[in-house]
């Protein structure tokens, strides 16, 4: 079966849920609870949505978010950062190595959080020379999206490990 | 556990305040008992905050708390509840009863899950948001809400006793180093020891102390040897050279000679016993990391490269040993020469001995900064090192794919890249490492010109204060002083590098091996029943790879297990090898706990062929007993036998003497496979688990394959994993799994009668087979 993607004004959609959409496409077909998930959640967080229905079977692929109409870009947005909790750190209070242990006590766009790294070396990456993705001792993930928009101590703290 | 979770009445995941407890004890309905409590981090806005779930003997709760202070701050006019107490508030509560749930489930989303519940009014309720964190414990929650409250599986105790021992797999980690405790709330042994570097890698170094303390008093001796030189040299100028005293010369000329002589000999035989005792040391420290690297759970090389386990084993060993080194002797060695160097300067001139110590401060101040800055600038290093070498381990080994898709350009400026990001953090550290060591001694030869000066005019004006030869032993003596000074200072620098190097090997010795609660637990013999007992696992949290598997295997039945890819089928056989032991529920083997069982003795008792069987860079007979190294060459002939494998083996020039290369090149897919099967016959396991053996071969080897898996499994329980459902003909169990769960279980018979994904399952692959057949009878012709 051909893929269905998504441009422009080709679909309508309407909010169902915490995480989920329903979709009427401008052939009539409709589509309920709906799941959109990025398809390259860490390097293209606009491109490729795919929406999968309650099977995890997918219906449709948004090709660029940013080609919707406004409304319909809204929803699914909401959808995305109800489905990824990718806290963005805003500023590193401070950093301390315990028992092997290092904990970042961070302030992100989501409230205060302390992350606690154990493998440094595999648990913080620097991609693209500017963004930093985090991942937790329990798989929780952050992500500084641009290390010079830091403050200087921030990003001192954080130079450290990278 | 916690005490303050002991005090309290009900179970809770985290210590409560007096005034958080009295919060959530008033929320539950009069007549309620709180059973559980479980604290979460999200609201459900996805935001960090405080949040609780309440479990009572009649329904749940979910509770967010907010902090007045900051609601003052943030929102003054947005109080709802006046139920505060103490600086914390209710800001939000909802209340399920468990006659209303239908259903209840954790739906995991990415760093986040949801506890979900259906309610019988239709209703698809959002409970509850936390990060993954808790997860585990919500899971645990949700089969309790949905025991309770819809299947009624079974009381409120006995369920209370599931959720007692999801709470204490949570207290069974290390609250402050997250690794696991010997058993639920015992002290970690980790952080007991305060992880001190120096103590854990000296137990490699305290096997050698004996010839360590030798060295350390040659080098002792090599030292007051040094010392000699200058004072003669002094002698030199102040009493022979002016008094022209031929005999005095020859004897000061033979004590220098003899000191000189002395200090090469005795430092040469140093060096080799160091030698000796630096090689041991590191074969130590190399054997004992491989040594752990081998028993680390799959888990490990799940997230780790293993170019970085190399570079670890390799590298670093060597850098932490070079530095051991140097701590057991050169800083006792520097240290006293320094002592004694400020003891015998300040014996002769105390004023001039004063002056020669100004650059120190300066000195020892810029070797801590150097230190701060030069810390990072290692781990980048290693870490660019590493992207270097994972390359190597990645790319060589796939040469023939890189070659196939004429890649070679791409794969050269891949590894170009990495070492080009490699050398540009090289050079920005070079920087500072090169600078560091001549800012130094710019600093020592200005205190030389400062002694020369004020020392030189002294000798010149007051030639009764101090004497010629006195300056020259006291020039000497200070650039002697200023050895063990540099040394010192740069002694941070290599102390830096050691101490990364340390954290990665440490991160391998301190991993948490795979656990081995049962060992030394033997069975007298294994029988083979297989039981799965509401067995849940996921790889990384963040998906459930299976849900709530349940099904039992008699002794010697042959089940096959079929689903689509990514369906959990290799993950069950993944648990049963106990390759991943984090799942929740039971796998009993003759009803006892896999977990309970020796590991050694459990896997001695498994025979497992994979889809890509590996080989190693040995001679055929040498893979074929590698499970059972002591075989008589019979039995090796005997399995290969078996395994349909003897024949093409024999027809090699060096039959079974030939040697394989790396990962078994120079053999195809099928006899790499009948090689595999040959290695499980000569086992003769109990127990036996073919993940897919024959998805890669043709129709005439499958049958080769196949007629060896029939002569094996004959009389020992086989689960067989296949895409092929033409391998699973001898089955006489199946089951069915899709997205983590078994949708049919029965005997193929039964499954086709029902019609269902086992039936069609069927009917897709026997097109597919009459396609293949065809095209291959068509190849032939």
């Amino acid at each position: 079966m051909e893929r269905i993607y998504i441009d422009n004004d080709m679909a309508r959609f309407t909010r169902r849920d915490l995480t989920l959409v329903d979709m009427d496409l401008y052939d009539g077909r409709h589509f309920e609870r709906l799941e959109p998930r990025r398809l390259f959640p860490i390097t293209g967080t606009q491109k490729y949505i795919t929406l999968l229905d309650e099977e995890g079977e997918e219906v449709a692929v948004i090709r660029d978010l940013t080609t919707l109409p406004a409304e319909d870009r809204r929803i699914i947005e909401e959808c995305l950062d109800e489905y990824y909790h990718i806290p963005k750190i805003i500023k590193i209070k401070s950093c301390e190595e315990r028992f092997g242990v290092t904990k970042f006590y961070c302030v992100t766009d989501r409230g205060e959080c302390t992350i606690e790294v154990n493998n440094i070396i595999h648990q913080i990456k620097l991609t693209h020379g500017i963004r930093v993705l985090f991942r937790d001792n329990d798989d929780n993930r952050y992500e500084v999206p641009d290390i010079r928009r830091l403050d200087s101590k921030s990003r001192s703290i954080l130079d450290d490990y990278l | 556990m916690d005490n303050n979770i002991a005090d309290m009445q009900y179970l809770c995941n985290r210590t409560l305040s007096q005034e958080r407890r009295g919060i959530i004890e008033s929320i539950p309905q009069s007549g309620e008992n709180i059973l559980f409590v479980v604290a979460a981090d999200l609201n459900l806005k996805s935001r960090y905050a405080e949040a609780f779930f309440i479990a009572t003997n009649v329904a749940v709760y979910s509770v967010e708390l907010e902090d007045d202070s900051e609601s003052k701050n943030t929102s003054k006019n947005k109080r709802k509840n006046k139920d505060t107490s103490n600086g914390v508030s209710i800001k939000s509560s909802s209340r399920i009863p468990y006659s209303k749930v239908e259903k209840c489930k954790v739906k995991r989303n990415y760093g986040n899950a949801v506890l979900v519940i259906n309610d019988t009014d239709g209703r698809y309720i959002n409970f509850i948001r936390f990060s993954y964190k808790v997860a585990s414990l919500f899971d645990a929650a949700a089969n309790f809400v949905e025991n309770v409250g819809v299947k009624k599986h079974g009381t409120i105790d006995e369920e209370m006793a599931i959720m007692e021992v999801a709470f204490e797999r949570q207290f069974s980690f290390c609250p402050k180093c997250g690794r696991s405790l010997i058993h639920p709330g015992a002290n970690c042994i980790y952080c007991q020891s305060k992880n001190k570097l120096i103590k854990k890698i000296g137990k490699y170094i305290l096997p050698h102390k004996y010839v360590l303390i030798f060295c350390l008093l040659l080098s002792v001796a090599t030292t007051a040897m040094a010392m000699i030189p200058p004072y003669m040299t002094g002698k030199l100028v102040d009493d022979v050279l002016p008094n022209r005293d031929l005999k005095q010369l020859r004897i000061v000329v033979a004590v220098l000679f003899a000191s000189y002589l002395l200090q090469q000999v005795i430092g040469a035989f140093r060096t080799y016993m160091l030698r000796v005792v630096g090689d041991k040391v590191v074969s130590d420290l190399r054997a004992d990391v491989y040594r752990h690297a081998q028993y680390l759970p799959m888990k490990f090389y799940d997230r780790t490269s293993t170019g970085s386990v190399i570079n670890r084993i390799s590298g670093d060993s060597a850098n932490l040993q070079g530095f051991m080194l140097r701590i057991t002797q050169e800083v006792v060695v520097q240290f006293f020469t320094m002592i004694g160097i400020i003891v015998i300067m300040l014996s002769m001139n105390w004023q001039l001995t004063l002056l020669s110590l100004i650059p120190v401060p300066f000195v020892v101040y810029g070797a801590r900064v150097f230190g701060r800055k030069i810390r990072p600038f290692y781990r980048k290093i290693w870490r660019r090192w590493s992207a270097v070498t994972s390359i190597l381990t990645d790319s060589l080994p796939g040469i023939r794919v890189i070659k196939s898709f004429a890649n070679e350009r791409r794969s050269t400026e891949e590894f170009e890249y990495y070492t080009d990001e490699w050398l540009k953090t090289d050079i920005k550290s070079a920087r500072i490492t090169i600078a560091f060591p001549h800012i130094v001694s710019f600093i020592i030869t200005c205190g030389s010109l400062v002694i020369w000066g004020i020392g030189g005019r002294l000798v010149i004006e007051k030639p009764e204060f101090i004497t010629a030869g006195l300056l020259v032993t006291f020039i000497s003596y200070t650039s002697m002083f200023y050895g063990p000074v540099n040394f010192f200072a740069n002694l941070n620098d290599s102390y830096q590098s050691s101490l990364a190097a340390a954290e990665r090997i440490l991160d391998i010795i301190d991993a948490e091996p795979e656990s081995n609660n049962g060992a030394g637990n033997k069975l007298d013999v294994i029988q083979g029943k297989i039981e799965f007992r509401n067995v849940s696992f996921s790889y990384d949290r963040s998906k459930k790879t299976l849900s709530n598997i349940n099904f039992v295997i008699e002794p010697g039945e042959i089940v096959g297990i079929v689903g689509t890819t990514g369906s959990g089928k290799s993950t069950i056989i993944n648990l049963l090898m106990r390759f991943y032991d984090g799942y929740d529920g039971t796998i009993l083997v003759d009803d006892v706990d896999i977990r309970d069982i020796d590991m050694e003795y459990y896997r001695g008792q498994i025979g497992y062929v994979q889809q890509e069987p590996m080989m190693f860079h040995d001679t055929i007979y040498n893979n074929i007993a590698y499970g059972v190294p002591d075989a008589h060459v019979e039995q090796v002939i005997h399995a290969a036998d078996v395994a349909n494998a003897h024949e093409f083996i024999a027809r090699m020039p060096d039959a079974y003497d030939t040697i394989l290369g790396e990962r078994g090149t120079g053999l195809s897919g099928g006899e790499r496979q009948r090689l595999s099967i040959a290695r499980a016959v000569l086992k003769n396991p109990s127990i036996l688990f073919f993940d897919e053996a024959t998805a890669s071969v043709d129709s005439e080897t499958e049958e080769l394959i196949q007629s060896a898996i029939e002569r094996l499994i004959r009389g020992r329980t086989t689960i067989m994993i296949a895409h092929r459902l033409s391998t699973l003909r001898k089955a006489n169990k199946i089951i069915v799994v899709d997205k983590g769960e078994i949708i049919e279980m029965g005997t193929p018979e039964e499954l086709l009668a029902k019609k269902g994904k086992y039936w069609r399952l069927i009917q897709i692959q026997q097109m597919s087979e009459q396609v293949r057949k065809s095209k291959e009878e068509e190849n032939f012709e």
